[in-house]
C-alpha cells in the first residue's frame, strides 16, 4: 500500500511540476468543449431563398410570406428562370421557387404544381427545407385538414444541438486525454529507461501499473469535474436528470478501461512519436464505433457486433441517458459491467506485456 | 536564381530522413484515413428506427399506416400492447427511438372529417437525429393521411434535388472533406520539417552557412508538396470508386486547384515555423488555425450562402471557402471555368498563395535571436 501512494503521488507531482502539460489539459477540458459546442449548427439557418414569380403574386405571396427568418432569408427575387438557374449553380442561393404563369389558375382548380429546385450539395439543409415547404403548403391548402400530428420531441424539445455537441466534445477529449496521458506515463519511462528500474524494485510490478494509471485517472477525473461543472452545467445549461453520482463513478470506470487502451499502447509503443501515431489509430475506430456518428441500429450487422468492443458506445449510451433521458442507475448496470469486463481484460494483457521484465 | 544543387540536397536529405523516420506512412496514411472515417461517419440519414406503434384504433386505415411504416427501410416497426407509460418508459431506457400513438375512433372520425391527433414521440437525445427522425414519421404519416382522407391538396410540391438527385450524404459531404485534408496535412508536414532542426538545433546549419533564404524555402517546401500531389490523385480515387461521388467537371481543373491549394497550405506551414519552436507546439498550433476553420467555412456544416456578418466576413479570410467552391463544382455540378464565380475563385487561391508565401519568406529570420 506504501509503495502504492508513492508511486502515485510521484506521477501527481511529475504531472503538475510540467505546467505546460497542465496548460493543455485544461485548455482541452474547458476552452476547447466550449468552441465546439458554440461552434457548430447543425440546423438550418438563414437558408437563402431566391424565385421567379410568373403570377400575379397573391398566394405566391402568401406562401413566400412563411419563409421567415431564422431559418430562411428574405427570399430574393429573379427575373428569369435563367438567372435563378445561374445563381442556383453558383451557389448563391440554395432553394430556387418557380411559378408558372397558371400556377393561381390551377390552385383554384386544385391542381396546381410548386416547382422547388434544391441545391442538394448541402443535403443537411436540403432535407429539412423541403419538410419545411411540404408543411407549408399542407397547411395553407386545408384549414380543415383532419389529421393532426402531435409531436413531443422527448429529452430535448428544441433539438437543442450546442447542448449535445458539448456533451460530445467532452466525451471526446475525455476519451483522448486518457488515452495519451496513461500511455506517455509508461512510455516517457522506457524511453529514459527508468521503466527497467522500476522493475528491479522489491515491488509487485502490478501495484507500480495500477498506481501510475490511477494518478492519471485522478487527473482526469479533476479534468471532468471541471469541465462538466463550468461548461456544461455552467455555460450550456446542461440538464441533469439522472444522477450526479451515478455519472461520476460511470466516468471513473470508463478511465478505467480507456487507460487500459493507454496501456497497451505503452506496451507496443517505443517512443512518444509512436504513442501520438498508434492513438490516433487505435481511437478512430473506437470513436467511429461508438454510435456518436452512425447510430449503431443503422450499422451493417457485422459493425453492431464489433462496436460492443467500443468502451465508448457504453460510456456515451451512460451518458446520455444520465443527463438527457434521466434513466435510473438500475436501468444501466449493462453499461457498468461492460466497461469493467473491458478494462479489466485490458489491464490483464497490459500487467503481462509490459510488467515483466524478462 | 534558385541554386538547383542546394534544392536538390535539400530534397534528398528530407526525403530520407521521412522514410527513415516512417513519417511517411502517415503522409499516406493520415489523409485517407480522415477521409474514410469522416466520410462513412457523418450520416444525415437514419436506417431501422426501432419504432414502436400503439394501436388504439384496431382499424383497416390504422393497420393502413402501420403496413406504411412496416414496409419502409427507414423504421423497423413493432407493434406493442402496452399502456403509454410503459412505452416511455422503454424510450427512457433506450430501447426504443420512435413511439406513435394512433387514438381510438380514428378510421371513424377521419371518415367524418372530425380532427383526430396521431401522438408522435422521439428520443431527441441525439439532436440531429431526432430532427430526421421527426421529418420520415411525419412525412409518412402525412402521405397516408391524405390519401386515406381522399382530399386532394390545391399545391403539390414539385422538388428536383439539383446536383444530388439521390440526396446522398456521401455525395454532400465527401467533396468538401477535401478541403480540410489537404489544408491539414500538408501544413503539419512542412511544420514539421522545418520546426524539428529548430528543436534539434540542426537549424544552425542554416543560420550559419551561405544557404539564401529563398532556397530554404524552397527545398524545404517542395518535399511536402510533391509528396502530396500524390495524395490528390489517391483521394480523388476514393472519392469516385469508394464514396461513387459523381464527378462531372473537368479533372484538370480539380487537379490544377487542388494542387495550389496544396501549396498555399505547405506556406502555411511556413509561417507557423516561424512562430513555433517545438514539434508538439507546431502540430497543435497548425491543427488549432487549419481544422476548426476546414470545417466551420467548408459549407460542410453551413452553407457559405448562410452565412452573416462576422462568420461570413471570417469565411472570405480562410481559403478553404474558394477551394470548396470549385471543388463542389468539379464533383457535383460542372460547370467548370465557364463561371465567372469559378475563375474569379481560382485566382483568389493563386494570390493567396503568392501573398502568403512571399510574406512567410520575407519572415522567416536567417539568423539567431
Amino acid at each position: 500500500m506504501k509503495a502504492f501512494l508513492t508511486v502515485f503521488l510521484k506521477e501527481l507531482i511529475m504531472f503538475f511540476r510540467s505546467w505546460g502539460l497542465v496548460a493543455v489539459v485544461l485548455y482541452s477540458f474547458t476552452v476547447d468543449v466550449y468552441i465546439a459546442g458554440k461552434g457548430f449548427e447543425v440546423k438550418p439557418r438563414n437558408v437563402s431563398v431566391g424565385y421567379v414569380d410568373f403570377t400575379d403574386g397573391v398566394i405566391s405571396g402568401k406562401i413566400l410570406s412563411h419563409l421567415h427568418s431564422p431559418e430562411f432569408q428574405e427570399p430574393v427575387r429573379f427575373l428569369s428562370e435563367e438567372e435563378l438557374k445561374k445563381a442556383l449553380f453558383n451557389r448563391n442561393i440554395m432553394v430556387g421557387i418557380v411559378f408558372d404563369s397558371d400556377f393561381e389558375k390551377d390552385f383554384f382548380e386544385k391542381k396546381a404544381k410548386l416547382n422547388v429546385m434544391l441545391d442538394a450539395t448541402a443535403a443537411a439543409q436540403g432535407y429539412v427545407t423541403l419538410a419545411y415547404l411540404q408543411n407549408i403548403v399542407l397547411r395553407f391548402g386545408e384549414e380543415n385538414f383532419p389529421v393532426e400530428l402531435k409531436t413531443h420531441k422527448l429529452f430535448n424539445q428544441n433539438s437543442d444541438t450546442p447542448k449535445f455537441l458539448s456533451l460530445a466534445e467532452f466525451l471526446s477529449i475525455l476519451t483522448l486525454i486518457t488515452v495519451i496521458l496513461s500511455s506517455v506515463v509508461f512510455v516517457k519511462e522506457r524511453e529514459s529507461g527508468t521503466w527497467d528500474i522500476m522493475l528491479l524494485m522489491p515491488v509487485n510490478s502490478k501495484i507500480i501499473i495500477l498506481a501510475k494509471s490511477f494518478s492519471q485517472i485522478v487527473v482526469v477525473m479533476i479534468g471532468t469535474i471541471i469541465c462538466v461543472g463550468i461548461v456544461l452545467f455552467g455555460i450550456f445549461k446542461l440538464p441533469m436528470n439522472g444522477s450526479f453520482m451515478a455519472f461520476l463513478v460511470l466516468t471513473l470506470i470508463y478511465s478505467f478501461s480507456i487507460s487500459g487502451i493507454g496501456l497497451f499502447i505503452a506496451s507496443v509503443a517505443k517512443n512518444m512519436l509512436q504513442v501520438a501515431q498508434l492513438s490516433v489509430i487505435i481511437m478512430m475506430p473506437i470513436i467511429f464505433l461508438s454510435g456518436s456518428w452512425t447510430p449503431i441500429y443503422s450499422m451493417h450487422p457485422v459493425l453492431q457486433e464489433l462496436s460492443l468492443l467500443s468502451p465508448l458506445r457504453y460510456y456515451i449510451e451512460g451518458c446520455e441517458s444520465l443527463f438527457f433521458r434521466g434513466t435510473s442507475v438500475f436501468d444501466l448496470w449493462i453499461d457498468f459491467v461492460a466497461l469493467l469486463v473491458l478494462g479489466v481484460a485490458l489491464y490483464m494483457f497490459g500487467f503481462r506485456k509490459i510488467g515483466k521484465l524478462f | 536564381m534558385i541554386k538547383i544543387n542546394v534544392v536538390k540536397a535539400y530534397l534528398k536529405k528530407e526525403f530520407s530522413e521521412l522514410v527513415r523516420s516512417k513519417l511517411i506512412i502517415m503522409v499516406y496514411l493520415m489523409p485517407s484515413m480522415v477521409l474514410i472515417l469522416f466520410g462513412y461517419g457523418i450520416k444525415m440519414e437514419v436506417y431501422n428506427v426501432r419504432t414502436a406503434i400503439i394501436n388504439y384504433d384496431k382499424s383497416q386505415l390504422s393497420y393502413r399506416i402501420i403496413s406504411a411504416f412496416e414496409h419502409s427501410r427507414y423504421f423497423k416497426t413493432e407493434v406493442m400492447n402496452i399502456p403509454e407509460k410503459e412505452a416511455l418508459e422503454m424510450m427512457k431506457r433506450a430501447e426504443i427511438d420512435l413511439l406513435i400513438i394512433i387514438p381510438e375512433n380514428f378510421e371513424k372520425n377521419l371518415l367524418k372529417g372530425l380532427k383526430t391527433e396521431i401522438g408522435i414521440f422521439i428520443d431527441a437525445s441525439f439532436p440531429f437525429r431526432g430532427l430526421t427522425i421527426q421529418n420520415y414519421a411525419e412525412g409518412v404519416l402525412l402521405k397516408e393521411a391524405q390519401e386515406l382522407s381522399q382530399k386532394k391538396l390545391p399545391i403539390v410540391v414539385n422538388h428536383r434535388n439539383m446536383f444530388n438527385q439521390s440526396m446522398r450524404d456521401e455525395n454532400a459531404i465527401v467533396p468538401g472533406l477535401l478541403g480540410i485534408v489537404f489544408l491539414v496535412a500538408p501544413a503539419i508536414l512542412s511544420a514539421l520539417l522545418i520546426v524539428r532542426e529548430k528543436e534539434r538545433g540542426t537549424i544552425f546549419n542554416f543560420y550559419s552557412s551561405p544557404i539564401r533564404k529563398i532556397d530554404f524555402v524552397i527545398g524545404k517546401l517542395t518535399l511536402p508538396f510533391l509528396l502530396h500531389s500524390v495524395n490528390i490523385f489517391i483521394i480523388f480515387l476514393w472519392a469516385t470508386y469508394l464514396f461513387k461521388v459523381p464527378f462531372r467537371g473537368n479533372f484538370f481543373i480539380y487537379w490544377i486547384t487542388s494542387e495550389i491549394y496544396v501549396l498555399i497550405s505547405v506556406s502555411i506551414g511556413l509561417l507557423v515555423s516561424i512562430v513555433a519552436r517545438t514539434q508538439i507546439v507546431a502540430i497543435v498550433l497548425t491543427i488549432i488555425i487549419t481544422v476548426i476553420p476546414g470545417f466551420l467555412y467548408s459549407g460542410i456544416i453551413m452553407p457559405i450562402s448562410s452565412m452573416k456578418g462576422e462568420a461570413a466576413f471570417e469565411a472570405h479570410i480562410f481559403p478553404v471557402m474558394y477551394y470548396n467552391h470549385i471543388i463542389y463544382d468539379a464533383f457535383l455540378i460542372g460547370q467548370g471555368f465557364s463561371s465567372e464565380k469559378n475563375l474569379f475563385y481560382f485566382f483568389v487561391l493563386i494570390s493567396y498563395w503568392i501573398f502568403i508565401t512571399v510574406a512567410g519568406t520575407l519572415l522567416l529570420k536567417k539568423e539567431l535571436r
